[in-house]
């Protein structure tokens, strides 16, 4: 099955199915897998912290990278996956040009996450972020393989 | 720049399908004190249409009313005419704005999407600023890319080399202006003008990737700089550019704009521009129901 994951939403996937997300620009695409139960969850939120708007965080955690990645890795242990065995990839994270701090939203979300990765122990085996261009991620849970497509390039994360 | 084409782009411009005049005599009767629901109403009654789009608009959750309204007079009543101009442009312009755009990489319905959610963000930051909104910041916004329908082919034809411009680090829309003479922009705010638009929303929709070089700083252009940069960055309606553009420093100084701001109205556009965007696509049944998220 193809599961589209919309701007602060996340999608999990079982063996066959593929999870896709486009317009990744500033927003956070992470990707956790487990490569043994054959389960995977892509993420795509949209800001570093539920604070902002703790209404909204309330109906969509997934809006936001901090109760966000805590759910994803919720759902994936209610799904048979064990921590020692996952596989956490990031793409995303863009950024506009120059240097004005107020727009680095991207760079925000990527720092809360690893701060979450990091207080758990939990590194990132691969990425994909920064820069000025916008990012599809289609996410193949039988193999675990990440296709990143920027405009016409294709690259496996 | 090769020979003749910005001349040709000035004619394309001129031959552009002109869309109604209905917007810019509705914008005028609502300006005018002198004028009523009726005098309204009368305009509206030659364009089925139009008045069905605003209806649905109307009707829709984001101005969450709770009783159906099934006329524009009911409408100007429950809503005020402060929101009238503004449903008769959006009603006026999605049939224009809905088609694929090459050239920029846009498929139908992504330039409503990105237009409709950067008129909701300019209206969310007016609010949060303190900046008492009006129609023409919200229409100035939904207008702001109308040029790239003019320039699409000529990006097309031109892509490598725009391409090659861009690689250097400029703006998409430098880039533009470097290889074809003129941008997206400057094209969009020639085609208002010559349908008589106000001259600010002109001034917003010239200069919303450059607020800073307009020669008087105006909070409208730079509250559509800013929520079309903060659109873009959010994946709503972002095409070949990417995130290619520099949100200027000294627009949200102007503007007084915060980091919590920015994010905050970030938090709430997604639901409300989806909410106004499908109520096209959707017809008629899409009374208060759950807004949809996102778009595929
Ligand atoms: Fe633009
Ligand atoms: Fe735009």
């Amino acid at each position: 099955m193809r599961h589209v994951v919309q701007v602060g939403d996340m999608k999990i996937g079982i063996d066959g199915d593929v999870v896709v997300t486009h317009a990744l620009g500033s927003c956070l695409g992470f990707m956790l897998y487990d490569p043994v139960a054959r389960v995977g969850g892509l993420l795509h939120a949209m800001l570093p912290l539920s604070r902002i708007n703790p209404q909204k965080a309330e109906a969509n955690p997934y809006m936001f990278v901090d109760t966000g990645v805590v759910r994803l890795f919720n759902e994936i242990y209610n799904r048979g996956g064990k921590k020692s065995r996952l596989v956490a990839k990031a793409a995303g994270c863009g950024r506009p040009i120059g240097n004005n701090e107020m727009f680095k939203i991207g760079e925000r979300n990527y720092t809360v996450l690893k701060k979450l990765l990091w207080k758990n122990n939990i590194l990132l085996d691969a990425e994909a972020v920064g820069g000025t261009v916008s990012r599809t991620v289609h996410f193949y849970i039988s193999s675990g393989k990440i296709i990143i497509k920027t405009g016409q390039q294709e690259t496996e994360l | 720049m090769k020979p003749g084409r910005m001349d040709k782009i000035i004619s394309d411009v001129k031959s552009f399908p002109s869309m109604s005049n209905m917007p810019v005599k509705i914008l005028k009767l609502i300006d005018d004190p002198q004028s009523s629901a009726a005098k309204i109403e009368e305009l509206l009654r030659y364009d089925p249409g139009i008045t069905a789009n605003i209806l649905k608009l109307t009707n829709s959750a984001y101005f969450g009313l709770s009783s159906r309204v099934g006329s524009v007079r009911q409408a100007i009543v429950l809503l005020g005419w402060r929101h009238l101009g503004k449903l008769v442009v959006a009603s006026c312009v999605n049939a224009i704005l809905d088609k694929p755009v090459p050239g920029y990489d846009l498929p139908a319905g992504e330039l409503w999407r990105h237009s409709i959610a950067v008129s909701v963000a300019a209206e969310l930051l007016a609010k949060e600023l303190g900046i008492s909104a009006n129609d023409e910041i919200f229409t100035a916004a939904l207008l702001h890319d109308l040029g790239k329908l003019v320039l699409a082919n000529y990006v097309r034809e031109d892509l490598q080399a725009i391409e090659t411009a861009a690689g250097e680090g400029i703006p998409f829309h430098a880039a533009e202006r470097r290889v074809l003479g003129t941008d997206h922009a400057e094209i969009g705010a020639r085609l208002l003008k010559s349908w008589s638009f106000p001259l600010s929303l002109v001034k917003a929709v010239r200069w919303h990737h450059d607020p800073d070089a307009a020669k008087e700083p105006r909070a409208i252009t730079d509250l559509v700089h800013v929520a079309n940069m903060l659109c873009l960055m959010i994946g709503i309606g972002v095409g070949r550019e990417g995130l290619r553009y520099e949100p200027s420093q000294a627009a949200a100084k102007r503007l007084g704009l915060k980091t919590r701001q920015l994010e905050f109205v970030a938090s709430q556009t997604l639901q409300w521009a989806n909410e106004l965007s499908e109520v096209f696509e959707a017809g008629q049944a899409n009374v208060g129901s759950p807004p949809a998220t996102g778009a595929e």
